[in-house]
């Protein structure tokens, strides 16, 4: 058999084809929120249908991680963050743009539960055995819901009793709460809406936590594209207002 | 350079205390599936190897997902052990099963390359010395397993030293009680502000991991110095 010779010219140019990027002037890179991830999803393929040249790929993760991933080069033209302390991050690192930033929306904590509990207030969740949340270092969620039952005066003696899981997000949380595996958990009004096995107990009184805001904002890198420029003003319109209601977010 | 938190200490004897027990609760069974795999005639041999094996290409998460389907308050498993007492879901306990089912496929792979590379011949000695199976077992596979049962033991503790995925699901992520090296340096990146106690950690468990692999490649050393002498 005649053996296959592959000349180092042709694997160059093989290599050079793989690592090509295809050149894209519209193209506009969105880094949310994990728990934007259904409504922004449904907000791009909207607007894409008025807007065929724009390219828009959007990427969801914790604020956190997203914004380590921009501070390390990753490409993102908008940024939008589940609290304020991240967006601050990236601005002092100077690779935010300046003037862009803005409130976009905002969200409540609620306490979710069975639908035949009789839990409707914080006092209350003394008497439950098990209560989720976020795990307040890593998750905001998680640090809000520590706010309000430290303001209740209920949260020493809830942890002391190992009455209170950790869950890595919100959205676990609401696993756990889903499967019964705990008898309620702190989760945003939005995530509660996406249960079927539970339903919101009670809205936990705002003056016990801080607001809870989503601040958008255009990266460095996205400053001067006019496409980014066009989905941000997208976003904060009244079109995107009923899309962002319908999901339970108050709009700013 | 390292600052270390209590909680970070905590930490670093939960992971140490999680992986030992999940690689002593691993090994005896990985050397019986081993056995099975290799030396025995049961039925459906590919099946069990395809078990075992499962956990190694699942993502970990789903791993978790299905222990917690399983063993869940709710489960019809979960619910017997709570009978008996026993709860899993949400404790250290829960982290220690993730950690052998996800460790197990190292195990078993160490192991039975190792029983492979046995001898035939000593063990047709062993029997037409009038062995039975159990004593062949005892007096001739296990000791000419030991090197791969040390390699299989490190490699479990290794990846049980890093397990995150299953772990965060069946166990939580409360500090003290269930939050291993791995879900600590998760909350510190997630925290504007945590980058030095998430390096801490990491050289921490890089130092760790280094030990342990150290420590296996000075008892291979030995062990193949003692076969020789």
């Amino acid at each position: 058999m005649k053996p296959i010779v592959i000349s180092p010219a042709a694997l160059l140019l093989f290599l050079a084809l793989l690592l090509a990027v295809p050149a894209l002037a519209e193209e506009v890179r969105i880094s949310a929120a994990a728990s934007l991830t259904e409504v922004i999803k449904e907000l791009v393929g909207t607007y894409q249908q008025s807007h065929p040249a724009d390219r828009l790929l959007a990427t969801f993760a914790s604020s956190g991680a997203l914004a380590k991933q921009i501070v390390a080069g990753a490409p993102a033209d908008i940024y939008i963050a589940a609290n304020p302390q991240w967006m601050d991050y990236l601005q002092q690192q100077g690779l935010i743009a300046a003037g862009s930033e803005q409130i976009l929306l905002r969200n409540r904590l609620v306490f979710v539960g069975p639908p035949d509990s009789n839990i409707n207030s914080l006092e209350a969740l003394r008497s439950l055995p098990l209560i989720a949340i976020a795990s307040p270092k890593s998750a905001p969620v998680g640090e809000y819901a520590e706010q309000a039952m430290t303001a209740a005066g209920i949260y020493p003696q809830l942890l002391a009793g190992h009455k209170i899981i950790f869950a890595k997000d919100a959205r676990q949380a609401l696993l756990y709460a889903e499967r019964g595996e705990v008898d309620g958990a702190f989760v945003y009004h939005t995530d509660a809406l996406l249960a079927r096995r539970v339903k919101p107990l009670f809205v936990v009184p705002q003056e016990l936590y801080p607001q809870v805001v989503y601040p958008a904002a255009l990266t460095q890198q996205g400053a001067d594209k006019l496409a980014a420029q066009r989905f941000l003003r997208y976003l904060s319109g009244n079109a995107a207002r009923q899309v962002f209601q319908n999901y339970g977010f108050i709009f700013r | 350079m390292l600052e270390l938190a209590p909680a970070d200490l905590q930490a670093l004897w939960l992971s140490a205390r999680v992986a030992s027990v999940a690689t002593l609760l691993a090994l005896p069974i990985g050397f019986v599936i081993a056995w099975l795999l290799v030396f025995s005639r049961v039925p459906c041999k590919p099946l069990l190897d395809g078990l075992v094996n499962l956990p190694l290409v699942l993502p970990p998460v789903v791993v978790g997902y299905l222990l917690l389907l399983l063993l869940g308050r709710q489960s019809l498993l979960g619910g017997l052990l709570n009978s008996f007492g026993i709860q899993l879901i949400f404790t250290w306990k829960g982290a220690v099963l993730a950690c052998v089912v996800i460790g197990l496929p190292l195990m078993v792979r160490s192991i039975r390359l190792g029983m492979e590379q046995i001898d035939p011949q000593l063990l047709h000695a062993a029997r037409t010395l009038g062995a039975g199976w159990f004593d062949t077992l005892w007096a001739v596979v296990l000791p000419l397993s030991i090197p791969a049962l040390i390699t299989g033991g490190t490699l479990c503790f290794a990846r049980s030293l890093g397990e995150f995925g299953a772990t965060i699901i069946i166990a939580g992520n409360l500090p003290g009680v269930t939050q291993t090296i791995p879900l600590a340096i998760y909350d510190y990146t997630n925290n504007p502000g945590g980058e030095a106690g998430a390096l801490s950690l990491c050289l921490l468990s890089i130092g760790l991991s280094y030990l342990v692999l150290m420590l296996n490649e000075l008892i291979m050393r030995r062990l193949g110095r003692a076969k020789r002498a």
